[in-house]
């Protein structure tokens, strides 16, 4: 269980670019407003940077070089130097709009979900944005193993704390919990889960964090 | 030096780079590191020189990145592809954020990752760009000019690493280079995830001792 950063192996695995879109997203988010993290993440890009001259190297092809140059020549669009963007939220730009006004589809009770697996590249992977409303109470349950969460509005406390915004938090089969969204705001996050839920036919899953 | 696997291609064990820069940096630049200077210049005045004593020194390190990813195919295309981006990024690049080394093993990384999805999926799907996903340090506004122990991190890890034993660093090697999860490094050694993960703590400690160091 990791709570409110995550691990250290996670965000090596980060680093090396090994994380699927959707668990690099959750770590991007938590990233962006965590400089703690940020720190973390550029001593292991340094490793990446030291293992990658620790190899032995490969010659380019003749000409390489001459090729690369001539493709800089050969147009501004090639060339023209990269601008200072205005950072954006990347789940806002995936999703095109805010979280609040997203269709949601209300499960149980104070819980509703959306299922934005589809917008990622890696199908072996379910992703799932969750809303347990201002005030509200999920069910008890228990979590899957290797389930990657991020708070993106709000706060949920249950038996081990608050869990606020940009907090990163993975539960597995032993959390059992009962969460409460906390503050005046609902409580909005975005979970990563290992493997698709089956759903079959008009039974429905709960999903994680909040209900299963 | 790591084991690596016999390869059909022309692999040559790199001899320590030894610098010979005719502009030494400034004094008041002290600890800018000698690649960090090079690209400044390629980024202030799109200094040629500096762009192909750059490519000299990393090309063929990046080649062997994208050999050893199992992009073997692809790999002069992805050294190209790595430096276009260090041509049109070096601009942004300020060497009191970021170790060049390190700066420029992230583009490499995310050239790797961005190489990869356009091969998987049609580029209508990717309304979120690679670095929208994987940050380049520096990028953050926010974060402090300058960090000491940011720019020190890249030549402790180098001297620390020495003192690490081979199987923590082999293991290390195969989740950087070779783009595999913990998991697939256990699968692969024939050895519990419990061992892989463990032997990547140890490792991460001991460098994050060293952090500590710096700190004080
Ligand atoms: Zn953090």
């Amino acid at each position: 269980m990791t709570r409110h950063h995550p691990d250290s192996l996670t965000l090596m695995e980060y680093s090396a670019g090994n994380l699927s879109e959707a668990r690099a997203l959750c770590i991007r988010l938590h990233l962006d407003q965590c400089p703690h993290c940020r720190s973390r993440v550029d001593t292991l890009d340094s490793l990446g940077a030291v293992m990658m001259d620790h190899q032995p190297t490969v010659s380019v092809d003749d000409g390489s070089f001459e090729q690369l140059m001539a493709r800089i020549d050969a147009g501004p669009e090639m060339a023209s130097p990269v601008a200072y963007k205005p950072r954006q939220n990347p789940l806002q730009k995936l999703l095109g709009q805010d979280i609040n006004d997203l269709p949601w589809k209300r499960q149980l009770g104070d819980v509703s979900v959306l299922d934005i697996t589809a917008k990622f590249g890696d199908r072996s992977e379910q992703v799932v944005l969750q809303k347990l409303s201002a005030g509200g109470k999920a069910p008890a349950h228990t979590h899957r193993g290797d389930e990657t969460t991020i708070i993106l509005q709000g706060a949920f406390s249950d038996q081990n704390g608050v869990f606020n915004q940009w907090d990163f938090v993975c539960l597995d089969h032993n959390d059992e919990h009962r969460p409460v969204a906390v503050g005046h705001e609902d409580c909005i996050t975005l979970s990563v889960l290992s493997a698709p839920l089956k759903l079959t036919g008009t039974f429905t899953r709960f999903l994680n964090p909040f209900i299963r | 030096m790591i084991a690596t696997k016999t390869r059909s291609h022309h692999v040559t064990v790199k001899e320590r780079p030894v610098t010979t820069l005719d502009q030494q940096p400034a004094k008041s630049e002290g600890r800018k590191d000698p690649w960090g200077a090079l690209l400044e210049r390629v980024g202030k005045h799109q200094d040629r020189e500096a762009y192909q004593a750059l490519f000299k020194q990393f090309a063929p390190q990046i080649k062997y990145y994208a050999i050893s990813n199992g992009l073997a195919s692809h790999a002069e295309e992805l050294v190209q592809e790595v430096f276009i981006s260090i041509w049109r990024r070096s601009c942004l690049y300020d060497w009191r954020k970021a170790a060049a080394s390190t700066w420029i093993f992230t583009i490499a990384r995310n050239q790797r990752i961005d190489m990869l999805r356009k091969m998987q999926r049609s580029s209508a799907e990717m309304n979120v760009e690679t670095e929208d996903l994987w940050q380049i340090p520096g990028d953050n506004e926010n974060d402090p000019v300058t960090s000491l122990h940011r720019l020190m991190s890249e030549r402790r890890i180098r001297e620390s690493l020495s003192h690490l034993p081979e199987e923590q660093i082999t293991v290390i090697a195969k989740v950087y280079m070779e783009h595999k999860s913990h998991q697939m490094v256990a699968d692969e050694l024939g050895i519990p995830l419990g061992t892989v993960k463990s032997r990547v703590r140890l490792a991460l400690n001991k460098l994050k001792v060293i952090l500590q160091d710096q700190n004080v």
